[in-house]
């Protein structure tokens, strides 16, 4: 068949799609994160507390976000059946609710002997008065008992979280830039960076006093190698789309020919802070200042990448 | 079991939007915005100079034997009939919009709780849809259980489109699909659609 085609990028998912992509693989990756460092790294309470918190807090906004656009609001009690996973096997959807749902169950779960431990919650009523329920604190130490398989579930469903963002984009065949198994790898490993670079500012920050030195040390090397790990993504991507269809170097062109891509995501969120975290690797800085700036751009340039792959997708019409 | 496909002669499309107005009334779609209607005809230039022709290019859900947008449906809402219908079950339907994302065709359209009380005001009593959900060309699978055609195809006065039946073998879909004169569209993507085209632009002088 003869046809001309019309390239065109969508309207259909835009930032607020980019919003839920980004709080989801950033709160589900610090609780993965924060959580394996308690189990297997050294018991940390408060960073455990600000990980299950960070991922109820930032999943419960991005799913709002999908929520606030659907158009019938009542038929999402469908996929929140967990059945849902099985019967929709093949809709991403399907499956990152049900990730989300257990990500924050059980990351609530493992959290809440911590809870219990901390003065604050003590403060504030109504969770006092929840804490002190009798059922709470049976469950505290149920959880106490199982308390790596109630920490390892947490991690499958927040490591699943991760994943699935970059799937969901995935699953769209008609848009070279998204259709491509470079973007799970990217968005996951995002995911990640984000993560370290949420829980560096913390501990440079409001956990300044509590956090460990050799946990931060580990978290900025990791955090190293993700970004790294990213750039080599992108020039993969980069490639691929470069001698792609029409569509990819039609997504190509929009992308690397934006400033907001190239030196916002990749210049400022990107490679800034990986030299500003080699430099903290290698030689050590004498201020927590460029560390702070590094996490600020990484996660600064976490939610650019997934606005530009968004505003980026382009497809082919034929007419 | 039959496997429903449409063939569209661009030689014989005159443009006339018959199809779109008798949709639109059979399947009582949002006729005030022209964006969420189930089919349209683009209507394009091709060409240079003194060289140009008008294109009149159907559009609608190419009814894929392997959709997209039921892969990626979260509820199940978008289902494939025994007989090739894709078609979306409204009560469903949460309206994510994820299989406007993954059609390649541009064949998904919202209706929102707006469309439904201007569609009650439009349609009067007769009004049939009950919740809002993404919607799409049906193939008119009400009309195609009673044994008759998409009301599309049978009110085409060029008889540009044609319905039928794939897997029998006197049905002059399935002979025009089969000698390769109707052709999909980009079937690379791997979609398997059901809805072919045959070309105009060879024919021109």
């Amino acid at each position: 068949m003869e046809v001309n085609m019309t390239y065109a990028t969508q309207d259909i998912w835009t930032w607020w799609l980019a919003i839920y992509l980004y709080f989801g693989g950033l709160g589900a990756a610090t609780l993965a994160v924060t959580f394996l460092t308690d189990m297997y790294l050294k018991p940390s309470r408060d960073l455990v507390i600000w990980g299950a918190g960070a991922g109820v807090v930032l999943l419960a906004l991005g799913s709002l976000m999908l929520f606030g656009h659907l158009l019938d609001k009542v038929a999402v009690l469908t996929i929140l059946n967990p059945m849902a996973m099985f019967n929709q096997s093949t809709a991403w959807i399907a499956w990152g609710t049900q990730f989300i749902i257990w990500m924050m169950v059980w990351g609530v779960l493992y959290a809440l002997p911590y809870v219990r431990e901390t003065e604050f919650p003590k403060k504030v009523p109504v969770i006092k008065d929840l804490i002190d329920r009798p059922f709470v604190i049976g469950i505290s130490k149920l959880v106490n008992r199982f308390h790596r398989q109630v920490g390892w579930l947490a991690v499958v469903n927040g490591v699943g979280v991760a994943v699935y963002t970059g799937l969901l984009l995935q699953s769209f065949p008609a848009v070279a830039l998204w259709h491509n198994p470079a973007v799970p790898l990217l968005f996951t490993v995002s995911a990640f960076s984000t993560a370290m670079a949420f829980l560096l500012l913390l501990m440079y920050t409001l956990l300044h006093e509590q956090a460990d030195e050799s946990i931060r040390v580990l978290y900025e090397r990791i955090d190293l190698v993700l970004i790294a790990g990213e750039l080599v993504v992108l020039f993969s991507l980069y490639m691929y789309l470069k001698n792609g269809s029409e569509s990819a170097v039609r997504s190509l062109e929009l992308l690397w020919n934006d400033y907001g891509w190239m030196v916002g995501f990749i210049g400022f969120g990107l490679i800034v802070p990986f030299f500003l975290e080699l430099k903290g690797v290698m030689k050590g800085w004498s201020t927590r200042v460029p560390i702070i700036t590094a996490s600020v751009l990484v996660l600064a340039g976490g939610y650019m990448l997934r606005h530009y792959f968004m505003y980026a997708g382009v497809y082919a019409y034929p007419w | 079991m039959p496997h429903f496909a449409m063939v569209i002669d661009l030689n014989t499309c005159v443009g006339c939007n018959a199809c779109m107005a008798a949709c639109a009334m059979e399947n009582q779609s949002p006729v005030w915005d022209v964006q969420k209607w189930r089919t349209y005809v683009h209507d394009k230039e091709i060409g240079l100079g003194s060289d140009v022709n008008r294109r009149f290019f159907p559009r609608l859900c190419n009814h894929c034997d392997n959709p997209p947008c039921m892969s990626v449906c979260p509820t199940g809402a978008t289902q494939k009939k025994e007989n090739g219908i894709v078609f979306v079950d409204q009560d469903l339907c949460m309206g994510c919009r994820a299989c406007a994302m993954a059609c390649p065709y541009h064949a998904r359209v919202p209706v929102t709780h707006a469309d439904m009380r201007k569609g009650r005001e439009f349609y009067g009593s007769d009004y049939h849809r009950t919740s809002p959900s993404m919607d799409k060309c049906s193939f008119c699978d009400h009309r195609v259980e009673e044994g008759r055609k998409p009301a599309c195809v049978e009110t085409c006065v060029g008889s540009a489109r044609m319905f039928g039946d794939l897997d029998d073998p006197e049905d002059p879909v399935a002979q025009m699909v089969a000698s390769g004169a109707a052709r999909p569209l980009m079937p690379h993507i791997g979609t398997r659609p059901n809805v072919y085209y045959i070309d105009d632009i060879r024919w021109r002088s």
